[in-house]
């Protein structure tokens, strides 16, 4: 590879470069994060005004970004507008049960096409790669069909008007195949090879030794999942015929109409919306912190 | 180590089905016994909001009225999307009883084998009255003679003006029999760069929206769009080049109009009170909770009329068998009858669909919550013609589009890109 | 299992354990629920694209390859191409230049890194509605922030999304800005894998910061990077959703990519087949493009140590 290890580091690891004067109190890359966090975030934050604004000052413009008063009561109406409790749980279920799915089906096939040299391989993954080529809009209708009969040939419960419809043709995507793929692939394939020599099975390694190592890469594939999971429209919309199994995005629609959007409630609810999301990624980004454990070898 | 993930994964996708929620019979083609059984009808509908609650009001009180015939309504998205979940229904053959399809979509439908056709149960009914519907409404719902709808939405274009602004530069307001000069006129008049007020505003993102306010002033122009038959083009006509003109002039000669490419800001820069006038419709009025407006016909050309535009949407009945079209065909009937339809009115900003519900008793209500909107209403008279009900209309349309667009933006002059979008709107036409 | 040194487990032992039943069995459900969902949607909207079809009337009439030569004599659908072309050519580079450049920015142990991250992730989490209403009133040409802007500094102001030359350029933005916490999130992943040591020691070393990114961090995110660019250049060839809540393809169809002007052929003008016959085209330029992603990724790309 490069240059060789030392096996005996120094005393003293700085992660910073030593001898630097220090001429400001904190670190000078806040200095380009903070106003670019703040960049960054005014949606959120325009949003978050917008909900809590009266109508008549959602209305003006330029629009208003300090509202005069804070007007609560924008929540509760929002969620008086449609059975949200339920969409809630609706979305909830269909999203873990998906993000779960993915990542046990991710990894299993995604160790397959890192590590395991099988006949097909390549052009396989190819394969399941080109389906993402073709846009959304030409295959919604077919899909509907799958499900249609999927409905009535295997069980209503995965058909046309089931939460089932909404998670089994999400349930493994290639998305998460590839990105496992790609991380599997830069660990060290040493620590799996002397696991086999040992006689672990194919399970065993990818169990106890590259799952363990692969934690950023699962969170991010468990955060982006239930991102784009939870915020799915079209699909819900055309597979979904009854109100009691609409998701929050089709809850999401009771506040707009085709000339107008009743702004102030929408965004309260598209807050409420995104709470989950932030839980989800400020959990998930615990594991995005440098792990010694994945330096295990010398030489 | 692999049984025991196998039997972990099977558990777990055993209970995702056995969970997956309640119901989902496979589609509508649910219920509807034997003739006499209870019946359920499903309503796809595009309310949201308030025009949703109100909905929702009038379909509990039919269900209680009505045990044997009941009514499911089912939000399918608007526009596109909507036109998506039609398109898988009538692909999939799940359809529901009723569903709101846009005027534009009339010519398609038409020959569709899971329509309804009307005629029979409209001229079995004496009741149902259907000439008390406006001219421009039957004209959209019917195609080749076949009654594909029940109007459900009606609308017109007229003048919408800021007095404010107009008191503020001397100015009289719009009158009935303005022409387009004095639109002209005055809009350059309001137009003040300093304070960025424009005269008047257009949407310019080449959609049907930018093609339907033009049409309005080719007519007033005394010109037509299509030929008899639907076969050519003729609005590359010199009315219609004097239609074009005055937008061209307006645009790049006065810079009286705001041009939106977007089409998303009109309204709001009205709202704040920057934008003299509008072209626009009823339901933008209770948008404009921060100004005073006024509403007045469009004007007209000398030796023309003060013709507008209308656009009506159709209430279309799907074919699941005898006893769910009755019960469909009785339940939209009841739904579109004046005493029911004035009150979605109240909620929607529309107009009546009927005209006998002018002589309803909810009516001076619904004009009280939206002053102006009895211009609207009278003005419903002045939609003599309507656009034609051919499956080609929406590339003529886009053809139209652009070159009203390119006009706006100076890029041609009017009877050039009236020539070249007849070009393209002629071969659309005669292509399969 | 086989213990070394032992006498041979027989051959249909030997076979089972094989490494091509393993990675069948370890890849076959989700080969098979891929299949199951693709394989009827192609073939059924191949099919389509044979036909001239109305997906509302329900008429449908077989006419061959007819979709596909119109095809090559659609100017409209030549500008797509140009214009699809230019876009990706930008957002896929931009979109990695700036993702890198953030995600090292914030795979750092600085206080508030938490709410960095956080600031970085809300982009993914907010709709795209959202966004391209803010752009919209960013970039307005009257009313604007921006030209507000630019009118205080003395610059000229811009007409943005209305201005044919410029509009393509501001959907860049957008984009890139909408997806950069995607981008960021990949990259931040990576980043974790990376080992402490390897910096270390080219610390220890004597490297420049720049020397140990050069030569150190940035071939070990080859991995990332290539995810990244097939990911990317694969949605940027498929934009839409930007395109239809902003521009609609105009103006003068100076931001109509592919996917949108198949979306108006099919949604508008109801030729549901012309639209396909574009998506396979589109399909066919993607694949493409991608294997030759992969041929120069294989020879570039580094994996494990």
């Amino acid at each position: 590879m490069t240059k060789p290890i030392a096996l005996e580091p120094p005393a003293v690891v700085r992660a910073t470069a030593p001898h630097r004067r220090r001429w400001l109190p904190f670190d000078r890359w806040h200095l380009f994060l903070f106003p670019f966090a703040l960049v960054m975030l005014f949606p959120m934050l325009w949003m978050l005004v917008t909900s809590i604004e009266t109508i008549s000052e959602a209305r003006r413009f330029p629009p208003v970004m300090i509202p005069e008063g804070i007007h609560w009561q924008n929540y509760p109406n929002a969620l008086k507008r449609g059975a949200f409790g339920t969409y809630f749980l609706n979305t909830f279920f269909v999203t873990m049960t998906v993000v779960v799915g993915n990542l046990v089906f991710c990894s299993l096939a995604g160790y397959a096409f890192a590590r395991v040299k099988f006949f097909g391989r390549e052009v396989v993954f190819m394969l399941m790669l080109a389906t993402l080529m073709i846009p959304y809009q030409v295959t919604i209708i077919p899909e509907f069909l799958i499900v249609k009969w999927l409905g009535t040939h295997i069980s209503p419960q995965i058909g046309i008007d089931s939460l089932g419809a909404l998670i089994v043709p999400g349930i493994v995507q290639v998305f998460g195949i590839f990105l496992l793929r790609q991380f599997f692939r830069t660990l060290p394939v040493e620590l799996e090879e002397a696991a086999r020599i040992d006689g672990a099975s194919r399970l065993g390694v990818l169990f106890k030794i590259v799952l363990p190592l692969s934690l950023p890469a699962l969170a991010t594939l468990a955060a982006l999942t239930f991102l784009w999971t939870w915020n799915d429209f079209l699909w819900p919309l055309i597979a979904i015929m009854s109100p009691e199994h609409y998701t929050i995005q089709l809850g999401l629609m009771n506040f707009q109409t085709a000339h107008t959007t009743s702004w102030t409630l929408l965004m309260a609810a598209n807050v409420m919306s995104m709470i989950p999301l932030l839980i989800v990624f400020l959990a998930a980004q615990k594991y995005f912190i440098q792990s010694v454990a994945t330096s295990g070898l010398k030489g | 180590m692999k049984r025991m993930w196998l039997g972990l994964v099977t558990v777990f996708v055993l209970l995702a089905t056995a969970c997956g929620g309640g119901g989902g019979g496979g589609g509508e083609s649910t219920s509807g016994g034997p003739s006499g059984g209870p019946v359920e009808i499903v309503f796809w509908h595009g309310n949201t909001d308030l025009a949703l609650t109100q909905m929702n009001k009038l379909v509990k009180e039919w269900n209680a009225a009505n045990p044997n015939m009941q009514v499911k309504p089912v939000y399918y998205g608007s526009s596109d999307r909507a036109l998506t979940k039609v398109e898988t229904a009538v692909a999939s053959g799940v359809y529901p009883d009723i569903a709101y399809l846009y005027g534009s979509w009339a010519a398609n439908i038409a020959t569709s084998p899971a329509l309804l056709t009307l005629n029979d149960f409209i001229e079995n009914d004496p009741t149902f009255n259907w000439d008390d519907f406006w001219p421009a409404e039957r004209f959209a719902a019917t195609v080749n003679g076949k009654i594909i709808g029940v109007p459900a939405l009606v609308d017109n274009l007229a003048i919408v003006y800021n007095p404010a602004l107009f008191d503020q530069a001397n100015l009289p307001y719009p009158s009935p029999d303005w022409t387009w000069d004095d639109f002209r006129a005055a809009a350059k008049a309001l137009t003040d760069p300093a304070t960025k007020q424009f005269g008047w505003a257009y949407p310019a993102d080449a959609s049907e929206d930018t093609v339907w306010h033009w049409e309005a002033m080719l007519w007033e122009a005394g010109g037509d769009i299509l030929n008899a038959d639907n076969t050519e083009a003729v609005f590359n006509s010199p009315q219609g080049v004097q239609a074009l003109t005055v937008l061209q002039d307006m645009a790049t000669v006065d810079h009286s109009i705001y041009i939106d490419t977007t089409n998303s800001k009109i309204q709001d820069v009205f709202n704040a009170g920057k934008i003299g006038m509008l072209v626009t419709g009823p339901w933008d009025l209770p948008g404009f909770k921060n100004v005073d407006y006024g509403v007045q016909i469009m004007p007209s050309f000398p030796g023309g009329d003060h013709e507008t535009i209308s656009g009506p949407d159709n209430w279309v009945l799907f074919n699941n068998g005898p006893d769910r079209a009755k019960a469909a065909f009785e339940f939209i009937k009841w739904y579109t009858d004046p005493e029911q339809d004035i009150q979605n009115a109240l909620y929607t900003a529309t107009l009546p669909i009927r005209q006998s519900e002018l002589d309803v008793a909810g009516y001076q209500t619904f004009l009280d919550k939206y002053p102006g909107i009895q211009t609207f209403v009278e003005n419903e008279q002045n939609a003599l013609k309507a656009r034609p009900v051919t499956p080609k209309y929406p590339m003529v349309s886009e053809a139209l589009g652009q070159a009203i667009v390119s006009v706006l933006l100076g890029k041609a002059d009017a009877q050039t890109a009236l020539d070249q979008a007849a070009q393209a709107a002629n071969a659309a036409l005669a292509a399969p | 299992m086989e213990a070394t040194g032992r006498r041979r487990a027989p051959l249909w032992l030997r076979a089972v354990h094989s490494d091509h039943v393993a990675g069948w069995t370890l890849a076959g459900p989700a080969i098979f629920m891929m299949a199951l969902f693709s394989i009827y949607p192609v073939i059924w909207s191949v099919i389509l694209s044979f036909q001239r079809k109305n997906l509302l009337s329900g008429e449908s009439q077989w006419i061959g390859w007819e979709n596909y030569e119109a095809l090559t004599k659609d100017p409209i659908f030549k500008t797509a191409l140009w214009n699809s072309a230019k876009y990706t050519a930008l957002f896929v580079p931009l979109s990695i230049i700036a993702g890198i450049f953030v995600a090292v920015a914030v795979n750092r142990k600085l206080r508030l890194m938490a709410f960095y991250r956080l600031a970085v992730f809300v982009t993914l989490a907010i709709s795209t509605i959202s966004t391209a209403i803010m752009f919209l009133w960013l970039t307005e040409p009257t009313y604007g922030i921006i030209n507000a802007f630019l009118h205080a500094l003395h610059l000229p102001e811009q007409q943005f999304l209305a201005d044919t030359n410029e509009a393509l350029y501001v959907i860049v933005a957008m984009t890139v800005w909408g997806w950069l916490g995607f981008v960021v999130i990949i990259y931040l992943a990576a980043l974790q894998g990376i080992p402490q040591e390897l910096i270390e020691a080219a610390q220890i070393d004597g490297a420049s910061r720049w020397g140990i990114f050069r030569n150190v961090t940035l071939p070990l995110l080859g991995p990332a990077t290539f995810f990244l660019v097939v990911w990317l250049t694969i949605n940027a060839l498929q934009l839409f959703d930007e395109i239809y809540l902003t521009t609609k393809g105009g103006p003068l169809y100076s931001t109509t990519v592919i996917v949108y002007y198949m979306f108006v052929q099919a949604f508008q003008n109801f030729a549901a087949g012309y639209g396909a016959a574009m998506a396979y085209v589109l399909f066919a330029l993607i694949l493409v493009i991608s294997i030759i992603e992969f041929v120069v990724g294989k020879r570039l790309v580094h994996y494990s140590a």
